[in-house]
């Protein structure tokens, strides 16, 4: 039984943890989960991710109830199969399917898992990060994964809806220093029973601060709305690598000022060098060290890189070390 | 893990928002389904179908989209006005009968933030009494403009579950038992139990006390202090009504207490409303009640019983809802034997008894209570009184020392403090105050009412040198005997006081002959012992 600390990271690292355990059969007790927060503890979305996984490889759990701190999670055999789950409180359907999506490759047979909830999130990847950023990545290193958004769901309202397939093969290690030559900006915008006013805003501002063409300004709205919500996307594509940039609409904030936030984040990625940025950085390390090896750049090490490679260290046989080069950081999974 | 379910209303004003921006306002029973740390496994929601089918529907929608983990039941309920509060009790009363509520698998939340005023009363009270098995849930609008599900409190109707609540009521114990010994800081044990009970008593049951103990031991006083208490609680709303039973005598009793009508009997020139019905929803206390006659006891009884009574000299019985406190210095177990009390009267009144211990029996509680009583003569007299410290050290050593019998208690320690105060030199009580009150009391104890002392017997006076040869074992016996015979008027007298529980057993007797015989084991006669 491995013994973790909760407090070294929020719900992100039990989602790791659960992966982890799921993947190498480890046994997990984990204590001080979310210690510090105003409400620490398992919160709903984290309790489907917990169910998600114990459903999937018939998990044997202990003390999973709302505003628990102490979790023991001891595996059995992944099952492929067909899976679905929602989320209450509009939580993440991505963080959820991030969590199973490792698991169910290394399972016998295909499986198709249905998510509900939110499919857009403050603080968790949208899912079009997921199908143009992280996945295409795994497929290059051996994946078979397809995802659908079929329904995008925002905060508070929920309701969304995620599809994914999922064929297993084992994964081989990835090497990505360079992102290669830009092919393509592409904008985004969602809106969802709000006046679709708010997304052209946004694309115009878009337009105005990156240069797109207009053929590159995608406007939708989501019929029927679930509930109100508007996301602004931003996909920056090179040869080896797509990144994507989300904005999230709120009240009391301008559709211009969510534009030029996410702008911002576009140029300081396109002006730097490193292949990956910060979030897809943190996402790769895991699928990477399931591979037994790979290497990538990024711009930053962040908190959360380091956290979760201490985790997989302690689950996986592999070193994950990084090193600064050319004005990036070179991070290395080795056996 | 146990489930959580909820019950309530689909609010008519805070829940009924439709369009796609009702997702941007608070409403109460969807919110409940949109808390980070809280999962309702089903919810029990009423509604008018009648008029809010468009509405539930929309209510479950959302909730089934917001916490899939939250089964919605409707429950279609027909409340022709829901502010009538019979109608809405009636209702909901209904609803939790129809309810099988398993309370060891499932925890249940009555959700009192939608549904009319007179709903959330009805839920209150429901909750309260059980027949809704659980905790209120409060919920509030958010603060921030970003959050939509707002707060949520569970309310415990437990009080004792609350820290702080249970502090309070601790306190206010505390004040109670405080009151009921007038303010002072007994230490006896049995005595401060006893007060507890008292209190617990006095503030949960309009049942009958009754209060044992010599005079002066506070009977009153302590009647007195639980009517104020219950009437602080609101339990009693009328009068204190008190009596001493052994003032009334002959057929002015029967009168007194229950009253009479015009005319009743000669001298009857009014309407008299008598004790009992001037305290209607009051307290009545009776003190000395083994005083009281065979006809009183018998009206006194129904009266208790029926709380109903017949006037003397009407063919009409009235009411009066009284509580009574008894008082009594008589053991009335043994009243009862010898028929001067009713048993059935007695069984009413032996529900609560009490026995409150002389002041003999209480030594400890003698020094609080002398600083009451200091206290008690400066307030009625507006005068400043202090003892002076070794004054004081050398009346607490006579005061709780064996010497001190205390057979007026209470009443006695009053007054010995009221006359030393009185006599005191500006305000202060010295020791010469002190010792010139010792003497007073020995006196008064041993005086003509008061049986006389064995140490009161001088016995070298009585005995002469021979007094030497006197056992302390002896002293004890021949003491009491001379102080008997000198209070009687004749040797017979003298031997049947002596000899009083071995006369019932002999078939013949001859207690002047044993008293002379013993007299005589130490040289005296009937003339020495009472002559000197």
């Amino acid at each position: 039984m491995l013994e973790l600390d909760g407090a070294a990271g929020g719900g992100q690292l039990l989602r790791s943890a659960l992966t982890l355990a799921m993947c190498t059969g480890q046994a997990f007790h984990i204590r001080r989960i979310r210690s510090g927060r105003s409400k620490p503890g398992l919160m709903r979305q984290h309790l489907t991710a917990v169910d998600a996984a114990a459903a999937i490889c018939s998990a044997d759990v202990d003390g999973a109830a709302p505003g628990a701190t102490a979790l023991r999670f001891t595996p059995g055999t992944i099952r492929g199969g067909d899976y679905a789950f929602a989320i209450g409180t509009a939580g993440s359907t991505t963080l959820v399917l991030q969590t199973v999506l490792p698991a169910l490759l290394c399972a016998n047979t295909p499986s198709t898992i249905d998510l509900q909830g939110g499919t857009h999130n403050p603080l968790a990847p949208p899912a079009e990060f997921l199908r143009d950023a992280y996945l295409p990545l795994l497929q290059r290193m051996g994946a078979d994964v397809e995802l659908e958004l079929q329904r995008p769901g925002f905060y508070p309202a929920g309701g969304g809806a995620l599809r994914a397939s999922i064929h297993p093969c084992p994964l081989q290690p990835l090497t990505l220093r360079e992102r290669g030559a830009l092919s393509g900006l592409q904008a985004l915008a969602w809106t969802s029973g709000i006046a679709p006013s708010v997304g052209e805003r946004e694309l115009a501002i878009v337009q105005r601060r990156l240069g797109l063409d207009a053929a590159d300004l995608q406007r939708r709205t989501v019929q029927p709305p679930s509930g109100p919500g508007n996301a602004l996307l931003l996909f920056a594509r090179h040869e080896a690598v797509c990144e994507v940039f989300c904005g999230f609409g709120a009240r009391g904030v301008s559709a211009e000022a969510v534009a030029e936030r996410t702008c911002e984040a576009v140029r300081d990625y396109l002006c730097g060098s490193a292949a990956v940025g910060a979030c897809l950085a943190d996402q790769l390390l895991l699928p990477l060290a399931l591979a037994g090896g790979g290497t990538f750049t990024t711009a930053r090490i962040t908190d959360h890189l380091q956290s979760n490679a201490r985790l997989i260290e302690k689950f996986l046989p592999v070193e994950i070390d990084w090193h600064e080069s050319d004005g990036c950081w070179q991070v290395d999974v080795r056996r | 893990m146990k489930k959580n379910v909820v019950i309530g209303f689909i609010g008519t004003q805070l829940d009924a928002r439709f369009g796609a921006e009702r997702w941007e306002r608070w409403r109460p029973t969807v919110a409940l389904g949109m808390h980070e740390d809280f999962v309702v496994h089903r919810m029990e929601l009423l509604i008018d179908m009648r008029r809010g089918a468009r509405l539930a529907k929309q209510i479950a929608a959302d909730l089934a989209q917001v916490s899939p983990e939250t089964e919605v039941c409707l429950h279609d309920t027909y409340i022709a006005n829901p502010w009538d509060f019979e109608s809405m009790y009636g209702a909901l009363h209904d609803f939790c009968a129809r309810q099988s509520f398993d309370p060891e698998h499932e925890d249940y939340y009555a959700h009192i933030t939608t549904g009319t005023h007179v709903a959330q009363i009805c839920l209150f009270l429901l909750t309260e009494s059980r027949h809704l098995p659980g905790r209120l849930l409060q919920t509030s609008p958010p603060r921030a403009r970003q959050d939509v599900a707002g707060a949520y409190s569970i309310i415990d109707l437990d009080l004792s579950k609350y820290d702080r609540i249970a502090q309070r009521f601790e306190q206010q114990q505390q004040e109670d038992r405080s009151f009921l010994k007038s303010g002072i800081a007994t230490r006896n044990a049995a005595f401060n139990t006893m007060i507890e009970q008292i209190e617990t008593v006095a503030i949960r049951s309009p049942a009958p006390m009754l209060l044992m103990g010599p005079t002066g031991a506070g009977k009153s006083q302590l009647a007195r202090r639980v009517y104020e208490l219950k009437r602080q609680r609101g339990t009693v709303s009328g009068a204190f009504v008190e009596i001493n039973c052994a003032t009334l005598r002959g057929d002015g009793a029967m009168s007194a207490l229950f009253g009479h009508r015009k005319g009743a009997f000669t001298g009857a020139v009014s309407e008299r409303a008598g004790l009992l019905r001037s305290a209607d929803r009051g307290v009545l206390f009776l003190d000395e009640i083994g005083e009281l006659g065979a006809d009183e006891q018998a009206m006194l009884l129904r009266a208790i019983e029926d709380k109903r009574f017949l006037p003397v000299g009407s063919d009409r019985e009235v009411c009066s809802d009284f509580q009574l406190i008894a008082g009594t210095n008589r053991d009335l177990g043994r009243e009862i034997a010898s028929g001067g009390f009713r048993d059935d009267l007695y069984a009413r009144l032996n529900l609560w008894t009490f026995e409150l211990p002389g002041l003999a029996a209480r030594r400890e509680d003698i020094e609080p209570n002398l600083d009451y009583e200091l206290e008690r003569y400066e307030r009625s007299t507006h005068q400043r009184v202090r003892f002076n410290v070794e004054a004081r050290e050398r009346y607490l050593r006579f005061a709780m020392s064996a010497d001190a019998q205390w057979p007026g208690n209470f009443r006695d320690l009053g007054a010995s403090v009221s006359r030393m105060a009185t006599l005191a030199v500006a305000g202060r009580i010295q020791v010469d105050g002190v010792d010139a009150e010792i003497a007073r009391l020995r006196r008064l104890w041993r005086s003509a009412d008061a049986p006389a002392m064995a140490a009161d017997v001088d016995f070298e006076a009585l005995l002469g040198e021979r007094v030497a040869e006197l056992d302390r074992f002896d002293r004890a016996q021949l003491g009491d005997v001379v102080a008997v015979c000198r209070r009687s008027r004749n040797l017979s007298e003298a031997g049947r006081t002596l000899f009083a529980a071995s006369r019932q057993t002999r078939r013949s007797t001859n207690d002047s002959d044993r008293l002379r015989k013993y007299l005589a084991r130490f040289g005296l006669s009937w003339s020495d012992v009472t002559v000197s």
